[in-house]
């Protein structure tokens, strides 16, 4: 008896899936050096300027789909 | 695993000590490292890939504590979003550096990476043969915005501002792709 035809978005979805787990399984995170002093600089800074780190998230309410930096170009 | 992602990201949002943030942002990074690791890659040839992930990561990094969105599909969406800006500065500085898509040689060796900690049912490798032909039958524009929609999980707002075009627009051309897909595989 053949096999019934998937259904074409569940298969992608599924797809999805099993690519982002595999990719995660081939490449385990790496470049936490890069995070850990990305994370230092923005804590230095904000020692620096601790009024504008503590409105800093009262002011980025609602945006948080939005990019951070700005793009001149765009 | 995407609730825990916004436990950490939300405890990070209100955690002043410094060792804290450390330990939260390498929580965070170890899941999200290799989602994003993967949507660069996709887009940037090697070695310059390593200096946008680079670039993508720190930012990200940076940002962390000005995310104010509250669930898991925001989070990548931000996140992509600021991985696309590195990859579109990236795609500047040296034209015709877009990469070919995954082979299906690739794609299938990701998908057996994936099976070593969740095994594939003779369903589930039926499934994914059928999208892996549809993906590979499309032509280039449909399998990129399959891929974008599908694979990576963007949505069709997502994909609609980064291709400059409406959301109806988006919605309707991912239909016609997949239906063309259907009928090249059927």
């Amino acid at each position: 008896m053949p096999k019934k035809t998937p259904d074409p978005e569940a298969a992608l979805q599924k797809l999805g899936e099993r690519l982002r787990a595999g990719f995660a399984k081939e490449h385990p995170a790496q470049n936490l050096d890069t995070v850990r002093e990305a994370v230092r600089e923005q804590y230095a800074q904000e020692q620096k300027t601790p009024r504008a780190a503590k409105s800093a998230p009262d002011a980025a309410k609602g945006k948080g789909r939005q990019p951070p930096e700005p793009e001149p170009e765009r | 695993m995407t609730d825990d992602l916004m436990k950490l990201v939300r405890t990070y949002r209100v955690t002043a000590g410094l060792p804290e943030r450390l330990r939260l942002a390498e929580e965070i990074f170890r899941t999200v490292e290799p989602g994003l690791r993967m949507f660069v890659f996709n887009a940037v040839r090697p070695p310059a890939s390593d200096d946008v992930l680079q670039e993508v990561l720190k930012a990200v990094a940076t940002s962390l504590g000005k995310f104010a969105g509250d669930s898991p599909a925001k989070f990548w969406a931000w996140a992509y979003g600021i991985a696309r800006h590195k990859i579109n500065d990236q795609y500047r500085r040296q034209a015709n550096e877009r990469l070919q898509p995954m082979s299906e040689k690739e794609l299938r060796r990701l998908v057996e990476a994936s099976s070593q900690s969740a095994p594939l049912s003779a369903a589930d490798k039926h499934d994914l043969d059928y999208a892996m032909k549809l993906l590979t039958a499309s032509k280039p524009e449909c399998r990129e915005y399959l891929w974008q929609h599908y694979v990576l999980g963007l949505d069709y707002s997502e994909i609609a501002e980064e291709q400059k075009l409406s959301y109806d627009n988006v919605r309707m051309k991912i239909g016609r792709c997949l239906d063309q897909a259907k009928s090249l595989v059927a």
